[in-house]
């Protein structure tokens, strides 16, 4: 095999990965501090994609400056969804399906005002610079590629920064991790759920931008997003954000390798006969319970 | 300065506790003891806000605590280190401690109440950097104790804080919370160690299913056949 299509995969696979550790990092977060598995997180990245698109498209602003607007756009309409529809269900006897079953149809939503709005027809994000390539060498990158990458390492960086350096960050893994104990030293529970919900609305923004810029997408490319997504919570462990980051890169690899080498058809088995084994062996991760 | 009038507290249909009434003035050692499921952890966690109470009062310098959340108790200065320590073990002891101090009143000395948490115990400053879940039950409860001390509390409450521990451990965080009393910090202390409990308390309270058996100075009370027979098993 040649060595050059090798690692300009490889590479290609990591950037992929990046994107989807940042879509993932949100996923995680809700699924892990407050037992909400959301089913429109996808929606909400594709969302942000469209809010790129348009912006782009009608007022020439480019996705990386949108995003300063969009992203703390989506973190506020996130905190009304949350009071409205979310801080409801977390009193129902059991979170988890009360919440997959509201945000399925929050998702359904969604994708059907996406569609009204903005048609069904792919769409790319083509700024200014899409035609254009950074090479190193024998290695050819897209720059869009390269911004989206680097937006997500970005994203993720700052999402780190914040669990682990601020306040309330800490809040947020304490009551993931001790939500009795958290409460008792001052802890709002609301609070910080809502900040948690707000967060992943907003990266999954943000991460919707990212693969904007690596892929063409229509309205219901999210369904696609969230199976991918599950993947990587999966294997980085629920609530883990480090393990979800390493997670993402390891999946966006190995898709990467097998776009390369492998007929397109097989590029899903693959993938996900990889999420199966994972649910049999370790369906906690790969990664110990401890994380960030 | 806390004040407990028959208070009532409902898990369901079953009555965890019956018109318990307790009294915790400033500098004062308490003691709380009972068997286990008396009702002990259930009065401190309705004292914490966690548990909501069907009836009576909890008041606090004179003011009720009536429908404030456990955040908003805490905030007062009222403090409780759970029962089996409830630490954070995915975080490290520096974040756990600094977890302490999380709400706003005592943000700002954080940092100077960490180095005052780590000269008392200097055995978790060593140990700063690694998960409180990797640390022994002894070390464990100091994280839980200094943890609350970052808090700057004014009323401590300790649900069981030698459960779990060997003998030397409990040993020690008793010698610990005697010395904090002496400091002038007013504890109400949960335990089942009857004698050990009696031992550096001045007034105690006994719980029975749910409805207090007992309340009197602890000389006394160490003197009671009753407690003789059911705690110490004399």
């Amino acid at each position: 095999m040649d060595a050059v299509l090798i690692i300009q995969s490889l590479i290609s696979g990591i950037m992929m990965g990046m994107v989807y550790a940042l879509l993932g990092v949100g996923f995680s977060l809700t699924w892990g501090v407050m037992h909400v598995i959301n089913i429109s997180h996808g929606a909400f990245g594709l969302l942000g994609a469209y809010m790129a698109y348009s912006l782009l498209q009608y007022f020439g602003v480019d996705p990386i400056v949108s995003a300063a607007v969009s992203v703390p756009l989506l973190f506020l309409v996130a905190c009304g969804i949350y009071q409205l529809l979310i801080r409801p269900i977390t009193r129902a006897q059991n979170v988890v399906m009360a919440s997959m079953i509201l945000t399925f149809g929050l998702a359904i939503i969604l994708e059907n005002v996406m569609a009204i709005i903005w048609k069904a027809d792919p769409r790319v994000l083509t700024p200014t610079y899409s035609s254009g390539a950074l090479i190193l060498g024998p290695f050819y990158f897209q720059y869009p590629h390269v911004v989206g990458f680097g937006l997500s390492l970005a994203g993720i960086t700052a999402i780190y920064l914040f669990l682990k350096k601020t306040y309330t960050g800490m809040a947020v893994r304490a009551a993931w991790q001790q939500p009795e104990a958290a409460r008792l030293y001052g802890v709002n529970l609301y609070w910080i759920s809502m900040i948690t919900f707000a967060l992943a609305v907003s990266t999954a923004g943000a991460g919707g931008i990212c693969l904007a810029l690596l892929n063409s997408f229509e309205p219901h490319s999210h369904n696609l997003w969230l199976i991918n997504l599950f993947l990587v919570v999966i294997v980085g462990g629920v609530g883990n954000v480090i393990g979800t980051a390493l997670a993402g890169l390891i999946i966006g690899v190995i898709t990467g390798l097998s776009m390369a080498f492998l007929p397109f058809l097989w590029v899903n088995l693959v993938t996900f006969g990889l999420l199966m084994i994972f649910l049999i062996f370790r369906p906690h991760g790969i990664f110990k319970q401890e994380g960030i | 300065m806390l004040s407990v009038e028959n208070i009532t507290v409902c898990y369901g249909q079953m009555k965890a506790l019956r018109e318990v009434s307790l009294e915790v003035s400033t500098g004062q050692m308490v003691a709380l003891i009972g068997a286990n499921g008396s009702g002990k952890s259930t009065l401190i966690n309705a004292i914490s806000g966690l548990v909501p109470i069907a009836g009576g009062e909890i008041t606090w310098e004179g003011q009720t605590l009536k429908g404030l959340t456990p955040d908003n108790i805490c905030r007062e200065g009222i403090i409780q280190v759970p029962e089996g320590r409830k630490l954070f073990p995915a975080m490290t002891v520096e974040e756990n401690l600094i977890m302490g101090a999380y709400h706003p009143n005592v943000r700002k000395q954080a940092q100077e109440s960490l180095q005052k948490v780590f000269s008392t115990f200097p055995r978790i400053a060593d140990r700063r950097r690694q998960f409180a879940g990797s640390l022994s039950g002894g070390e464990q409860q100091m994280v839980a104790l200094g943890r609350a001390l970052m808090a700057k509390p004014r009323l401590l409450m300790l649900d069981e804080p030698s459960l779990g521990l060997s003998p030397k451990a409990a040993a020690e965080i008793f010698d610990i919370i005697r010395g904090l009393n002496k400091e002038g910090m007013t504890i109400l202390l949960v335990s089942q160690e009857v004698m050990q409990t009696l031992a550096i308390t001045t007034y105690g309270y006994v719980l029975e299913n749910g409805v207090l058996a007992l309340k009197d100075s602890c000389d006394r009370l160490l003197e009671d056949p009753k407690v003789k027979t059911s705690y110490l098993g004399l």
